[in-house]
């Protein structure tokens, strides 16, 4: 009679026997690793472009143009600061921490009222650490603004930068 | 005849390590690397004592001319052009060793693309060093400035 197991034990106990030989898979591995961990890159850099406000800049535009009124971010150790040109929008008081959770949705709430997203200005103070800057630019970018310029911030908000 | 080799006889001295788990770390380890492979490698390698901002920018890096700010000098080809506590301290917002440095570097990339500037800064260096050397950058002749920054994950 024709069985269907060629072998006299049932098929659990010849499994149990079974010894695979690992020792060219770990060949394979200690050959492959070293390449591997030399071609990785742990840390993905990126690049923020950003504009120059006119009076930084060696171009100047045309005098005779009527200035447009525009939208202006500023950053203080004491508060942060919406600006419309000379125009106060918000203002958010810093504590321990700076508020820029509120400060983005209070950007996304301009943009969306005003119907502006062309360019903004990232004001800075002096004080500031270069993060935060950058985290604001990130917060102006992720409202939909096309273009970011960074200027330096006077103490008068209302000031021309 | 079985195509397995046969288990050695219970009395054999030789012992045989058991590589089963070593299979397991180096398979979890083999994934993670395969998952963190580039092919194109780092295109910029920041100095050593720099620690960069983070940001959410998806922009991937340009070889172009750059300038470092670190916590202790500003740094352009290998080269200290300026301490930072100095940079910090003076009133002027022309450095005059980084402008000499950089107008002999913007002459050398006419291009258009040598307009571009690539700043590696220090996240903890204060705007007042950035916007100074900013300054001095677009009156040696770059006009466009790109910030490097680690991405987000």
């Amino acid at each position: 009679m024709l069985s269907l197991f060629r072998f006299s034990r049932p098929p659990s106990q010849i499994v149990d026997n079974a010894d695979v030989d690992v020792t060219p898979v770990m060949n394979v591995f200690i050959i492959l690793i070293p390449f591997l961990v030399s071609m990785a890159v742990f840390t993905h850099h990126a690049i923020v472009e950003f504009s120059l406000p006119p009076d930084l800049g060696t171009s100047v535009g045309d005098a005779s143009e009527k200035p447009v009124p525009r939208l202006t971010v500023r950053i203080g150790t004491d508060y942060l600061g919406i600006v419309l040109g000379e125009r106060m929008l918000d203002s958010l008081a810093v504590g321990p921490e700076f508020p820029f959770d509120t400060l983005s949705a209070r950007i996304r709430m301009r943009v969306a009222e005003l119907g502006y997203d062309d360019e903004v200005i990232v004001a800075s103070r002096d004080n500031i650490p270069f993060k935060h800057v950058v985290r604001v630019m990130d917060l102006c970018r992720q409202a939909g603004f096309k273009k970011v310029g960074l200027s330096s911030a006077t103490a008068d908000p209302g000031a021309a930068l | 005849m079985s195509i397995l080799p046969q288990k050695s006889a219970p009395n054999d001295d030789t012992v045989r390590p058991q590589l089963t788990s070593l299979v397991d770390v180096m398979t979890i380890l083999l994934v993670f690397l395969i998952k963190s492979f580039s092919s194109e490698g780092s295109l910029v390698t920041p100095a050593a004592d720099l620690v960069l901002p983070v940001s959410t920018s998806e922009e991937t890096p340009r070889v172009r001319s750059s300038i470092e700010i670190t916590k202790k000098a500003v740094i352009c080809e290998g080269r200290v052009l300026a301490g930072t506590d100095s940079l910090l301290s003076g009133d002027s917002l022309l450095v005059p060793r980084v402008y000499e440095w950089m107008k002999v570097m913007r002459q050398r990339s006419s291009d258009s693309s040598g307009s571009e500037l690539v700043i590696q800064c220090d996240r903890e260096i204060q705007f007042a060093a950035v916007k100074k050397i900013m300054y001095t950058c677009s009156k040696a002749g770059f006009t466009d400035f790109l910030v490097l920054v680690v991405r987000e994950e």
